[in-house]
């Protein structure tokens, strides 16, 4: 019995682990990773070396393919970061995908109502409507919370649901926003002057990018030098100390769900406007949820973010290459995230304890 | 006097698929109250049924043999509540984060080896799933025959485990010392017991029979497996253990009644009434939330629910 062997074990709280040790452990978690990675490539039947090679090359191997993947990094970037400033206070959030897909149809609305030709007007509004629109999906969570003691994981993770059939119902025939013509559930393209700018000639990579990094920068100020800032790792820690301190818990849930429903608002914005131009489920492979695991990984540090979300952007757009190249389904790289945040949370474990075994057990 | 029959024949099939869409719900709510009666929340309900829906369809797919699906259903659907109660129970991880990751590897995990099996073709692989079975006798009778003794097995099985699971939490000593453990675990210490084993005999429990319900999906009712197939009914089984106040008969009624309007509303879509499909689909979460504002009280939920309880060792 697994139990039983656990039960001459003890789990004690490690005195402040050095650097080298969580250094290591995050290593060990990603070798462990890597290790599952291969055994799953070898069991799609391709060779270890080729897979590794395409995948690398399809995500850093050139200009082309490090921009393609700072384009996935940038949606990715904002659902980090509206993970991170709610995971920081304890508030679990998991709704980062309907929030997302709210301020994308939120921003396509508000873009059809105002239909300006001023480009950099058209820019602002996307971002206010995105913004707007994932905050309102965030805020939903945040009263149920408040006034009806509903738990935050089931009311978003049931708000995904909700708003993925909302989008359909409206890219659907009977629905209003679908093109005319067109067998998809998708909306018409959006109009050239309504286009978010992109940074470099002949490249992809859009406006939105900027805005991520803006985000993470904001919110990297907001979290370390801002009372609000304090406010939330204080109630994160220990929300009835906050409270004592004069911290309005109900306050503070609800504004920490605006901000973080309004950035992953801003990612739906920045795909719809920057990189997808029209609206349809394909807007999000998942963003939402891998911006979950970023944020993990990031340990819940908006700059880490950024990192983690390139290298998680890069494997998203590797894996196009490795499936065309190798054959090997690019759902690999959904097991590789989940396997990255198991190993994670688990070498977060053995850093903070150390596990010793108890002598003399009758 | 048509319009008779019409309405009669249309409240059977009414009812007899409410038992029906019950099914996987009941036996993941069951799994999921006695797994959170040993004070752990495990959230991983949605994708630990997507596996067990997977591993019976390829199973059966491979083996054609049903009574192996679904034994592959329940073995898969142990290992994943295994990993679970490891995190929670020995490791001591937050187990909403750690329900979250079983949720995304499943949805991975699962299309990865669909997609390695199947690649990307365009006619579905399809079995043959479970037949229903006539109760002798019992089925004969008018009405209530069509209804309720035109199952299949694992609707009797889900129906069988509700008494089953209330008699094994309330009148026996393992029963009480889980319940113990969801609301005092270091009093059960004491009191001699070992936490650990307990927490992990209950959320294997717990894992096999979400196996079990998302096995029912596919090689009980569909004929195939397509990505995502659960479509959200492992964390309306969570739900439903809060709708039902931790207890097994009222998880059973909130079960019912949730089957039941879900029936109701295929019923309608069958019907063609002039609303829109996504809305229907979306109405069992919308009922959802509106269960969750109303059960307020949630006097009965464990004390401990979601707590890591760290063993004081005094040596």
């Amino acid at each position: 019995m697994i139990a039983d062997i656990f039960k001459n074990y003890k789990i004690e709280e490690r005195q402040n682990a050095s650097i080298y040790t969580k250094v290591g452990f995050f290593i060990l978690a990603i070798v462990m990773s890597l290790i599952i990675s291969f055994i799953l490539i070898r069991y799609a039947g391709a060779d270890v070396k080729d897979a590794a090679k395409s995948l690398f090359t399809g995500a850093f191997g050139g200009k082309r393919e490090l921009i393609e993947s700072l384009i996935k990094a940038t949606p990715l970037i904002l659902t980090g970061l509206a993970t991170v400033v709610a995971f920081k206070a304890r508030i679990w959030n998991i709704g980062q995908e309907g929030q997302l897909f709210a301020g994308a149809m939120m921003g396509y609305w508000i873009y059809l109502i105002a239909d300006t030709q001023f480009v950099w007007l058209n820019i602002i509004l996307a971002i206010i409507g995105g913004f707007i629109g994932g905050a309102l999906c965030g805020w939903i969570p945040a009263l149920l919370k408040v006034y009806f003691k509903v738990d935050e994981v089931l009311s978003t993770v049931i708000i995904n649901y909700i708003m993925a059939y909302f989008l359909s119902f409206m890219l659907s025939a009977t629905g209003p926003w679908r093109q005319a013509d067109s067998f998809y559930q998708q909306t018409p393209l959006i109009a050239d002057n309504a286009h978010w700018p992109l940074l470099f000639e002949g490249y992809r990579l859009h406006f939105g990018f900027v805005v991520a990094l803006i985000a993470a920068f904001i919110m990297y100020l907001i979290m370390s030098k801002t009372p609000l800032g304090y406010e939330i790792r204080a109630f994160g820690s220990n929300p009835s100390a906050a409270e004592a301190q004069g911290i309005s818990s109900s306050k503070l849930f609800m504004i920490i769900m605006i901000i973080s429903g309004g950035l992953s608002g801003l990612a739906g914005a920045g795909e719809l406007f920057g990189a997808e131009l029209r609206l349809s489920s394909r807007i999000s492979p998942g963003y939402g949820f891998t911006g979950i695991i970023i944020a993990m990984v990031a340990g819940l540090n908006p700059i880490g973010v950024i990192v983690a979300a390139i290298l998680f952007g890069g494997l998203l757009n590797g894996a196009v290459r490795l499936q065309v190249v190798t054959g090997v389904p690019s759902a690999l790289i959904s097991v590789i995230q989940a396997m990255v945040l198991v190993f994670v949370l688990i070498s977060r474990v053995l850093t903070s304890y150390r596990i010793r075994r108890i002598k003399n057990v009758a | 006097m048509l319009h008779d029959l019409l309405t009669v024949t249309i409240i059977v099939s009414v009812l007899a698929s409410t038992l029906k869409i019950a099914t996987p719900l009941l036996l993941a709510a069951l799994g999921e109250l006695v797994t959170e009666r040993a004070g752990v929340m495990n959230l991983g309900v949605e994708g630990t049924m997507l596996i067990g829906a997977y591993a019976g369809f390829i199973v059966v797919f491979r083996t054609e043999s049903l009574a192996l699906g679904y034994l592959a259903a329940v073995l898969a659907g142990g290992i994943m509540g295994l990993f679970m109660v490891f995190m929670a129970s020995s490791l001591k991880v937050d187990q909403t984060v750690t329900g979250l990751s079983i949720n995304l590897f499943a949805t991975g995990f699962t299309l990865f080896l669909y997609r390695v099996a199947f690649g990307d073709i365009s006619d579905l692989p399809i079995i043959v799933p479970s037949g229903k079975i006539s109760i002798p006798v019992l089925s004969e009778i008018p009405i209530l025959g069509d209804i309720l003794f035109k199952q299949s097995w694992l609707t009797y099985f889900a129906l069988l485990m509700v008494p089953i699971i209330a008699i094994f939490l309330y009148k026996t000593k393992y029963g009480l010392a889980i319940r113990a453990i969801g609301e005092n675990p270091r009093a059960v210490d004491t009191v001699g017991l070992n936490v650990t084993k307990y927490q992990y005999l209950c959320v294997i429990f717990g894992g096999m029979m979400d196996g079990l319900g998302g096995a029912f999906i596919t090689i009980g009712t569909l004929s195939n497996f397509l990505p995502g197939i659960t479509a959200g009914r492992g964390w309306l089984a969570v739900i439903l253990v809060i709708a039902g106040n931790w207890q097994p008969l009222w998880i059973f009624f909130a079960t019912l009644v949730f089957a039941f309007l879900d029936a109701t509303q295929l019923q309608l879509q069958g019907f063609g009434v002039p609303v829109p499909y996504q809305l229907l689909l979306s109405l069992p979460f919308i009922i959802a939330l509106l269960v969750l504002m109303g059960s307020r009280a949630r006097s009965l939920a464990p004390k401990f629910l979601s707590k890591p309880y760290i063993r004081e060792v005094t040596k």
